[in-house]
């Protein structure tokens, strides 16, 4: 019984995880382009949140609708006016872009914010919790689960259907060739990295609900959702998904075995998948 | 009547030569620091030449093998602490442990390497990542290291001070023959025509019958060895080690802002980077997160503005070069 409860725990983690990884998978699976800030932007946004709570008292629903757009905001600058300039080929330059960027950011947030963990207030829903048989499962985990199933559902379906994702495919597929039919890759990018960022913007309002969150925290929050990226099969919204639950299922067991190892079972996993099955989970077929 | 065309190939410049002499000068009066210099200094130079040794590395891997790594700190860690566990545990003389130590980089670069190598460009980057932080969560794990609280080199104390920092400066001196001199003789050899090749263009490299494949794996288990010994060196002189210092991320950093401001893809390049990250750590340093926000804003700026950094802009003035890996053909004409 402790095992399943380790592993729907480890669902639940994974549905956090899965907010993070999305983003990546996108701006990865489109622009080829990992972006080391990724954690670092979304701390910051955490922060932001945490701040803003302070002065406006407008629930935790008022605040996600107010840190999203300002998420969407740095999304677009952060891809118009730096990583539009480093796109290409070369994965050099827009690597060494966003890891000096990453070091910037933390800094920064070390200098406005301090050391210090914070957290939004507690408002009753991060403590509620419902009883299924004898294993407790806390409700907001279980929102954050079902808001990343919808937004993978939802990136999915505007990938496959919509203007805007044939555009993305196309741009993805062959930049060049995507611009000749009309495509402008720039602004289809800069959507891309808004988007992205923007779920970050969901993400960070979750997690600084869950849990602390301070200023050092971005560059794990990196790593997860890459392994989630890679375990699930690069380029696979669903992918990513599914990456998320089979890297918190491995965290919250190794938790589980002894509690220094949760974070090294994940990588762990990773690795092993590595090893095993290079091209992921879900890999697209070719 | 015909010329007789004589043609030799020039690969020395008279800036090499000057740089040569100063070289050896540098290297001569570095052995001579425990008769000359404060033991403040002789930790600096220490410092300073594990930073050059570390940076060359990088450049190495990034600049010519065209492989991005973000956990050079596994291999730092792994060296340190192996010469912890010989000197230590082992009771192995700590001057030689410190080269046995290398088996453990290079043991650990062949399976990364293998492991990675499916992963391409920024994927490979991170995955570099999560290897330096799963050795170091499972070296935190390992009490027979000590786990999180690290290790002490007691075994340091039997020799005198005078007899350390003897030893010290000559570790330093062969650390840095053997990263810059053993970087730029790869350079000049057959090899380093087909890594130039490669850091142009790996596939064309490859058309050419250059097997890129091979050479970058050797590449990268030639780095972790020559950042490892940087690692060994650094961590036996400061006389402890933990988990949260020897696999610290923060040393990727150093060598990428090292590399990326003195100039990727070039010996010259990662001397000056390093000089250049020494002293400013050494002005700005106490002003910690300020003066980190500048050192990754600069890192951002010359990724977007100025690829060559501080010695590309240093080539637009004149071709001076200090190692020159290039070969002239001249042709003389004689009646």
């Amino acid at each position: 019984m402790q095992w399943l409860d380790a592993i729907i725990q480890g669902v639940l983690l994974g549905g956090m995880y899965a907010q993070y990884a999305l983003g990546m998978a996108l701006m990865f699976g489109v622009m080829r382009i990992v972006n080391i800030a990724h954690g670092d932007v979304m701390i910051l946004l955490s922060l932001i949140a945490v701040s803003l709570a302070g002065v406006l008292p407008v629930g935790n629903i008022g605040l996600i609708v107010v840190i999203v757009p300002i998420a969407v905001a740095i999304g677009w600058a952060l891809q118009t006016f730096i990583l539009n300039r480093v796109v290409g080929a070369d994965p050099l330059p827009s690597l060494i872009a966003t890891f000096g960027l990453s070091i910037a950011l933390q800094n920064l947030m070390l200098e406005v914010w301090s050391a210090d963990t914070r957290s939004l207030p507690n408002s009753g829903i991060a403590s509620e919790s419902f009883q299924i048989g004898p294993i407790y499962v806390g409700l907001l985990p279980v929102i954050v689960l079902i808001c990343a199933f919808v937004l993978t559902g939802g990136l999915d379906a505007v990938m496959r259907y919509t203007r805007f994702g044939r555009g993305l495919r196309a741009a993805a597929a062959d930049t060049e060739a995507a611009a000749m039919t009309g495509v402008d890759p720039k602004r289809i990018y800069a959507t891309a990295t808004a988007i992205a960022v923007g779920i970050l913007g969901l993400a960070a309002v979750f997690a600084a609900l869950r849990a602390t969150v301070s200023p050092s925290d971005g560059s794990a929050q990196l790593i997860y959702a890459f392994e989630a990226v890679i375990i699930g099969g690069m380029g696979s919204i669903w992918g990513a998904f599914l990456g998320s639950m089979v890297l918190g299922v491995a965290q919250a067991i190794g938790l589980r075995v002894d509690p220094g190892l949760g974070i090294l079972f994940g990588h762990l996993v990773f690795l092993l998948v590595l090893a095993t099955r290079p091209e992921g989970i879900m890999a697209r077929k070719k | 009547m015909e010329t007789i065309k004589h043609m030799r190939v020039a690969r020395a410049t008279t800036s090499s030569r000057i740089a040569m002499t100063l070289g050896i000068v540098v290297l001569v009066a570095l052995v001579a620091m425990p008769w000359w210099a404060t033991s403040g200094n002789i930790r600096w130079a220490i410092e300073l030449c594990c930073y050059i040794a570390i940076a060359q590395m990088w450049n190495l891997l990034a600049g010519y093998a065209g492989l991005v790594s973000v956990g050079q700190q596994a291999f730092i860690g792994v060296a340190g602490y192996m010469l912890f566990v010989l000197a230590q545990n082992f009771g192995v003389n700590p001057f030689v442990a410190v080269f046995l130590s290398l088996i453990a980089p290079a043991v650990l670069a062949v399976p990364t390497y293998l492991l990675l190598r499916r992963l391409d460009g920024p994927y490979f980057a991170i995955g570099t990542w999560v290897v330096a932080e799963a050795v170091r969560l499972a070296t935190s794990n390992i009490d027979y290291v000590n786990a999180g609280a690290g290790m002490t080199l007691r075994v340091m104390t039997q020799y005198s001070q005078h007899e350390r920092e003897v030893a010290f400066v000559i570790l330093c001196a062969v650390l840095l023959l053997a990263t810059i001199g053993g970087s730029y003789w790869l350079l000049r050899s057959r090899h380093g025509l087909a890594l130039t090749a490669m850091r142009d263009n790996p596939v064309a490299a490859a058309s050419q019958g250059v097997n890129v494949g091979r050479l970058r794996f050797c590449i990268f288990v030639a780095a972790a060895v020559g950042t490892g010994l940087a690692g060994a060196i650094y961590y036996m002189a400061q006389l402890r080690i933990t988990p949260g210092a020897g696999f610290d991320p923060f040393w990727a950093s150093m060598a990428i802002f090292i590399v990326m401001v003195g100039g990727i893809g070039s010996i010259e390049g990662a001397i000056l980077g390093a000089l250049i990250y020494f002293f400013a750590d050494r002005l700005f340093g106490e002003f910690g997160s300020a003066y980190l926000i500048v050192l990754g804003l600069l890192t951002l700026v010359i990724a977007l503005y100025a690829r060559g950094g501080v010695w590309g802009l240093m080539q637009k003035l004149g071709d001076h070069p200090w190692f020159p890996v290039r070969r002239k053909l001249i042709v003389e004409e004689r009646a």
